[in-house]
């Protein structure tokens, strides 16, 4: 085998399509963003917000994916019966955690706003805390679906939940903070 | 699960699930030597069984790496806040954030744990910069790093010209287009040097890297990222 084949091989094709996927979310996501910066990024202390809230998702939804996979090849989880002790556990953790993280990076926003600007701007809690949970609602029915889906149909979820939760998670992230942006 | 396996090997699977999940106990080894079971059923009937809390053990093992994640997010926020108006105003850029951040993470978690696996497997012995494995894992990130960083950014540059209230010079393009590949190429490379030196470090404490590794390189990239992105803008733009 030559060093040019060696190198391209199926690891090679798997890290890079799985890569495009989660560009493709990215790119999405940035559009949203860029499409809404007079109403989102002028907001103090949204860009101090703004990288922790997009990382939740994929660090929350990503671990529930991956857990759930575990789960299924191991046979602990029935692939018929969602509503299964593990996964109400993991849905009912992933929202806990969910609501915890976000108040503690709209906690963190407020400070360092404060501490950094002298700007005083108590929403931004608000606005994390229920962006959190809007995006939680929308992204976790996704995460189960396409986990148990993917595993029906023959594949590991491990390899396409990943870049798949990443890319998801940021466009439902900045749709739900111009929602309750909007709101609030 | 219940109804294939036998009445005593069932017994036994239930006094694992009340064991403390720190305790090594000897049954762990027993089943799996005399019934063939598994060390990773094993581990999940323990962690997650049906006397374990199971929203409780998540949250226990999950929070205290996403609060030094959260808290290490907020601090790269805090960069790239300062240039705040500057960031805004180049469109390209804006478009290309969420891509950026997605690539680094999922770099982060690669690498670690694919080096993870390689120190399990012993392919990583004393003299890792001789190794091929590893060359070839470097190499390959590399490329698909780079590809997709040219990739991302084309995009993002033709998006924003669709922009009615956007101006897209040549210069922007290229500037732009320099930043990402600049911040991708340093931060694949404090990628691999950070997963090389605390793997070993905590392979030889007779530690899982698994559970370190991908925690410490996603959060540290995730700042390295925000702090070098707002340090290129203000090179390029100012």
């Amino acid at each position: 085998m030559g060093v040019f084949s060696k190198l391209f091989d199926r690891q090679f094709r798997e890290i890079f399509f799985s890569q495009l996927v989660s560009i493709m979310g990215g790119l999405i996501a940035g559009t949203i963003l860029a499409a809404s910066t007079d109403k989102l990024l002028l907001l103090p202390g949204m860009f101090i917000l703004l990288p922790g809230f997009l990382e939740l998702r994929g660090n929350i939804s990503g671990s529930m994916a991956a857990r759930l996979t575990s789960g299924l090849f191991l046979g602990v989880i029935n692939p018929k019966h969602k509503r299964s002790k593990v996964v109400k556990g993991n849905t009912l953790a992933s929202f806990i955690l969910v609501s915890i993280i976000s108040l503690v990076l709209g906690l963190l926003a407020f400070a360092f706003s404060y501490l950094a600007f002298g700007i005083f701007v108590p929403k931004i809690i608000l606005i994390a805390v229920f962006a959190g949970i809007l995006a939680n609602i929308l992204e976790i029915p996704i995460t189960l679906f396409l986990t148990f889906y993917f595993f029906k149909k023959g594949h590991d979820p491990n390899n396409i939940m990943g870049p798949f939760v990443t890319s998801t998670g940021d466009i439902t992230s900045i749709i739900s903070l111009l929602v309750v942006m909007f709101l609030i | 699960m219940k109804p294939i396996l036998r009445k005593h090997v069932w017994k036994h699977l239930k006094i694992l699930q009340g064991i403390e999940r720190h305790k090594y106990h000897p049954i762990i080894h027993k089943l799996r030597t005399k019934f063939g079971i598994s060390k990773k059923t094993l581990f999940y009937v323990k962690e997650y069984g049906s006397h374990s809390n199971v929203p409780k053990t998540i949250i226990r093992e999950s929070i205290k790496v996403l609060l030094f994640a959260s808290l290490l997010s907020s601090l790269g926020g805090l960069a790239l806040e300062h240039i705040k108006v500057l960031f805004v105003s180049i469109l390209p850029l804006v478009i290309l954030f969420p891509a950026l951040n997605d690539m680094i993470g999922d770099y982060g978690i690669i690498i670690s744990s694919r080096f993870s696996t390689l120190l399990h497997t012993g392919e990583i012995k004393r003299k890792w910069h001789h190794n091929l494995t590893l060359g070839k894992l470097f190499t390959q990130i590399f490329i698909v790093s780079i590809l997709t960083t040219i990739l991302s950014s084309v995009l993002a540059l033709a998006l924003s010209s669709f922009s009615s209230d956007y101006h897209l010079t040549l210069a922007i393009g290229i500037k732009v287009f320099l930043i990402s590949i600049i911040d991708v190429v340093i931060l694949v490379n404090g990628l691999f040097f950070i997963s090389i030196i605390a793997g070993l470090h905590y392979f030889k404490k007779k530690e899982d890297p698994n559970n370190f590794l991908i925690p410490i390189t996603t959060s540290v990239v995730d700042f390295g990222n925000l702090l070098i992105l707002s340090l290129l803008v203000r090179l390029f733009f100012f």
